[in-house]
């Protein structure tokens, strides 16, 4: 089994349209899916990010705050899944059920391998 | 870590129901002028309780979940406000409001008595009936635009200017309600308006039968919250509507036929009637009737009982319905009022005589226009043996019918007579 890390992108809130009741459906619909995932023991963690945050880098000799991406788009949350390859990390995200509503993307990244480490 | 501890589904329409008493709680600090920043609040809540519960589950109690989420972000927004009126120089309008929010903001008591409170901002005499059903589908029952558009089978267009100028008159207005002091007639404004809603949601012209029938478990709920008062002195009226509402949705799903087509009365399974639906209904009729004051929706829903008592369709008591619809008469003289009555007399005296009610109707009133008159009158023509009127009127309703259901009801009756 391999590791990946899912970053789950989408730009502000595609679920701020969302009415009452299919805010409802979206947490039983996602919510089962991560749930499923969890009780297969292919998800080892799923956790959504705050909207806010701050960004370091190290510039002149100094830790500064930013720059900051002007894009709107934001990682909202991520997934860390087991996987026999790429292709079957890919197969179970284009299950994910947010796919059916709003804007999301998701970007999956294979965790490295290091000799010794987690290999 | 993902906890693994998913508990137990929500409650159906849980989301709806919170959305309407959180907006009316949060609505009693921010003031009827600020509804919209209210429901933003309310919005934010159920986004962070979506990103959250759908990772790690549904919280043991997720009423207090969602209810102290809001609350900080009401008690955020008021500081907020305060500190920027501060560097303005301007004195809030009650400086101690937001210090207020305290434990009880969201009790049980509080809820109910800011619903109902918001049920009849909504339904300011000022606004427009479809304003006002629009106001009370989006505030109190968390209807996204879109929806609402659905069950109004119209566009996101029509429905948000709808809730733009009710809202900008929400803010004209500056309503304050004062519970105690709710007179007759703004009290019947929300009943009807209520009734309208359950309509909307009954009458079966339309597709998208689930969120149809939505509407009219939403005009349930909101009647039995205004029922349920203590401060309400008119009880008899609301229960009567109860009664009826329960009554006819008991229907609900005999009306319509397997291939979408409707099924009248006469035609209907009535093993499929819901027989809580009817049992709550009859309690509901049972305590109305108590009370002296006769309502429109008391004799409304003593009919439907009459209706949904009869073993079958001949075994109707068209006696008593007949002499209901004469007492709804000297309520409301209405064209569909006297429509409705001509089954009854159809039943009790004779096809000859139905139709003989319904020439006089069309006399005093220009119901040429009316489908339901034609599809009625044609009716008794075709049972009657009289078939160049019986087409003449089936072929008039048909052209006046905007709902393919009921076209193919009438089609096929116009295919047996040719």
């Amino acid at each position: 089994m391999n590791e990946y890390m899912l970053f789950i992108r989408s730009e502000e809130s595609p679920k701020s349209e969302f009415s009452a009741e299919q805010m409802q459906e979206h947490i039983a619909k996602v919510g089962a899916f991560i749930k499923r995932l969890t009780e297969e023991g292919r998800m080892k963690s799923a956790q959504p990010l705050e909207m806010e945050g701050r960004i370091l880098s190290y510039q002149d000799g100094k830790v500064i705050d930013g720059p900051y991406n002007e894009t709107k788009e934001i990682i909202s949350g991520y997934y860390h899944l087991l996987a026999k390859d790429l292709d079957e990390a890919i197969a179970i995200t284009k299950e994910d059920p947010r796919f059916e509503e709003g804007i999301w993307r998701i970007e999956i990244r294979p965790i490295k391998k290091v000799m010794g480490i987690n290999d | 870590m993902t906890k693994n501890v998913h508990s137990d589904d929500l409650a159906e329409h849980f989301f709806r129901n919170e959305y309407g008493k959180m907006v009316s709680v949060i609505t009693r600090y921010l003031g009827t002028d600020n509804i919209e920043s209210a429901e933003d609040i309310v919005q934010d809540t159920m986004l962070k309780a979506s990103e959250s519960w759908k990772h790690s589950g549904i919280p043991p109690n997720p009423q207090a979940w969602l209810y102290i989420t809001a609350k900080n972000l009401t008690f955020n927004l008021l500081k907020r406000k305060k500190v920027k009126s501060k560097y303005k120089g301007q004195l809030i309008r009650d400086d101690t409001q937001f210090e207020q929010i305290d434990v009880n903001a969201f009790s049980t008591e509080k809820i109910s008595d800011e619903q109902l409170k918001m049920m009849f901002v909504c339904c300011h005499p000022a606004i427009p009936e479809n304003g006002q059903i629009a106001l009370i589908l989006k505030i109190l029952c968390g209807f996204s635009i879109t929806e609402i558009a659905q069950a109004f089978y119209t566009n996101n267009e029509t429905i948000s200017k709808r809730l733009v100028r009710g809202r900008k008159q929400l803010k004209e207005l500056k309503i304050n309600i004062d519970l105690a002091d709710i007179d007759n007639s703004s009290f019947d404004i929300v009943l009807k308006t209520i009734f309208l809603l359950f309509n909307e949601g009954y009458c079966p012209n339309q597709q998208n039968q689930q969120i149809r029938y939505d509407l009219c478990l939403e005009a349930i709920r909101l009647a039995e919250i205004l029922n349920k008062h203590h401060s309400i002195k008119f009880q008899s009226q609301s229960s009567s509507l109860l009664a009826l509402m329960y009554l006819n949705a008991s229907r609900f799903a005999a009306r319509t036929n397997n291939d979408f087509s409707n099924s009248t009365l006469d035609k209907q399974d009535r093993s499929l009637w819901d027989q809580d639906l009817i049992n709550t209904g009859i309690h509901y009729l049972n305590s109305a009737s108590k009370e002296t004051q006769i309502s429109k929706y008391l004799i409304l829903a003593a009919i439907s009982a009459n209706h949904c008592i009869a073993k079958n369709f001949d075994e109707t008591n068209w006696v008593e319905i007949n002499s209901l619809y004469n007492d709804l008469i000297q309520i409301e003289n209405s064209p569909i009022t006297r429509i409705n009555r001509s089954v009854a007399i159809s039943k009790t005296k004779g096809y000859q005589v139905a139709i003989s009610e319904l020439l006089l109707l069309s006399e005093e009133i220009n119901v040429n226009d009316l489908e339901v008159f034609h599809a009625t009158i044609g009716e008794f023509y075709r049972l009657s043996q009289n078939t160049p009127k019986a087409i003449e009127h089936l072929q008039r309703a048909l052209v006046l019918c905007a709902n393919p259901r009921n076209s193919k009801l009438l089609e096929n009756k116009l295919k047996g007579l040719s």
